[in-house]
């Protein structure tokens, strides 16, 4: 792991908007996963936690969060195997806006998406248009 | 001519906000019962949304965020979703309102009844959702909304005293027959109608569905100071036309089809279809609108793309959320529920809901790391936003006890 950099995690970064290496927005920042580093006791945030339940985990509503997230692992929608859990490698700048450097379909984030999509979208027609002119 | 179909976002949300359903009936009632004595409310509800509506279109413009987007990162998550929670219910109880409006304008001409009319108009709503360009619907209906001036017509064909209405309208008085709780409550049913929270969730996220930039703000200013004085002067004249043709006759204002009585008996038939088309259009206008904001609220709370603005596969949870509300909005209606006192409800909730919405939008207005330090908002801006968040503060103290108090105005 590099040496960190320092962000005020709570304003710099929780609840901000995520956007994948492709400009789609997917999500917002629902969590922090902060490890302690062993040599110096100091405190730093590994991973963006966001996804289903996520945010419900958060706002100490554990069982329907939980519930939730594995509702969705139970739906294999989520490719990804940490459940929303994005490391620090994976993002490209913070900011207003949090830059990914992979693309949606990799997050658990996006799942709903998907589901939402070839589940109901895809079954009406005209779903394919561009609507802006 | 780009220049002037570019207000039409204003010109919506304001037609959509000042006399969609429920407006209409409350103006005309207001007008029916108050005169001109409640008109100043008009004008301060009008200042209110201009100030307001300035600054989130503003904040779209420069962060092509819309307001809701900026609501959880800047204060919370708890604050957040307490806020969407009210918003949500209110936004369906006036989407409710809309289809069964819509509803009753189109049996008005055919002669079908209504509740058998509010299926076919929830799938037409949903197939301008699902179909129709932003921008050609914000200026169909934005245009067709405009039809309502047929009222301010109307006033002016009376050839009225104007001295006599100018008169109630600048010393206004509680008339003899009424107390001070029922023109509260009415006073707080218009101030929450000129400011209902859909129409700054609606104007911000049409921002950025048109695109707009920091190269826009002039266009924001143009829609703003167009479009709301405009829903402003529409609301005063449906007022004054209840107040000179009904009042004296002795009619009570508490269904839609009243509303357009004065036009008729005035203007004549010519007169009431351009009526009912403007009445149509406002209606289904709110509906867009409304139901639009329902996806726009949820999504931007979550993070998910969202809008129009690309392919409905390329936002695919907001499309279920606008499809979920206006099913659900359908079946409330077709309950028979009256819309009038729906909208009456919703109004009045939003008004104690209100401050929740706009507080976050002064704080945003004056962040620089959003809005750089060039934008951000002006002091005397932020005097005029202050004053009103202490109106805005005080109004949603009162709501619920003027409510009860009055029954809610009967």
């Amino acid at each position: 792991m590099t040496s960190g950099r320092v962000l005020h995690a709570a304003l710099h970064l929780l609840d901000h908007q995520l956007r994948d290496r492709d400009g789609r927005l997917c999500g917002k920042v629902d969590d922090l996963e902060l490890t302690r580093s062993a040599d110096t006791g100091t405190v730093y945030v590994t991973a963006i936690l966001s996804g289903p339940g996520r945010l419900l985990y958060r706002l100490g509503r554990r069982r329907l969060g939980g519930w939730l997230q594995q509702t969705a692992v139970a739906a294999e929608v989520p490719s990804d195997p940490g459940e929303g859990r994005i490391p620090m490698d994976q993002i490209a700048s913070f900011g207003p806006i949090v830059q990914l450097t992979v693309p949606a379909d990799q997050l658990a984030s996006d799942a709903g998406e998907h589901w939402a999509r070839d589940h109901v979208i895809a079954h009406i027609p005209g779903g394919r248009h561009h609507a802006a002119e | 001519m780009k220049r002037i179909l570019g207000v039409f976002l204003g010109v919506l949300t304001a037609i959509g906000g000042f006399v969609d359903m429920g407006d209409l009936v409350a103006n005309a009632a207001t007008g029916a019962r108050f005169g001109m004595n409640l008109a100043w409310v008009v004008v301060v509800g009008v200042i209110g949304i201009v100030v307001y509506a300035e600054m989130s279109g503003r904040v779209a413009a420069i962060c092509q965020r819309p307001v809701f987007d900026l609501v959880r990162e800047r204060l919370g998550p708890r604050f957040g979703i307490a806020n969407l929670v009210a918003s949500f219910a209110i936004n369906m109880l006036t989407l409710t309102a809309e289809v069964a409006g819509v509803a009753i304008a189109l049996s008005l001409v055919s002669s079908i009844n209504y509740l058998l009319l509010v299926p076919f108009v929830a799938v037409l709503v949903w197939l301008v959702v699902w179909r129709m360009p932003f921008a050609i619907m914000e200026r169909v209906f934005g245009i067709l909304g405009l039809c309502l001036l047929v009222f301010a017509v109307t006033v002016w064909k009376i050839g009225p005293d104007w001295g006599d209405l100018w008169g109630q309208a600048t010393s206004p008085h509680v008339p003899s027959q009424e107390t001070p709780f029922t023109y509260a409550y009415f006073a707080i049913a218009l101030f929450g109608a000129a400011m209902t929270p859909y129409e700054v969730f609606f104007f911000s996220s049409g921002a950025v569905e048109d695109g707009w930039t920091t190269r826009d703000l002039n266009e924001n200013r143009a829609n703003v100071l167009i479009g709301f004085p405009l829903g402003g002067l529409l609301s005063l004249a449906i007022m004054a036309c209840a107040h000179l043709v009904l009042a004296p006759r002795d009619i009570g204002v508490d269904e839609l089809s009243q509303v357009a009585l004065p036009v008729a008996s005035v203007v004549g038939k010519l007169g009431l279809a351009v009526a009912l088309i403007g009445i149509f259009a406002a209606t289904f206008g709110a509906a867009l609108e409304t139901s639009l904001s329902a996806g726009y609220i949820v999504a931007h709370y979550l993070g998910w793309p969202w809008g129009k603005h690309v392919e409905p596969r390329g936002a695919a949870r907001f499309h279920v959320v606008v499809m979920l509300a206006i099913g659900a909005a359908m079946l409330i209606a077709i309950t028979g529920v009256d819309p009038v006192k729906v909208t009456e409800y919703s109004i009045v909730l939003s008004a104690a809901a209100l401050p929740l919405t706009y507080f976050p939008i002064l704080v945003i207005a004056n962040d620089p790391t959003y809005m750089g330090e060039d934008h951000v908002n002006s002091r005397f801006v932020n005097a005029i936003a202050t004053v009103y968040l202490v109106i805005l503060a005080v109004v949603a103290i009162w709501t619920i006890p003027l409510m009860i108090i009055t029954k809610a105005g009967s």
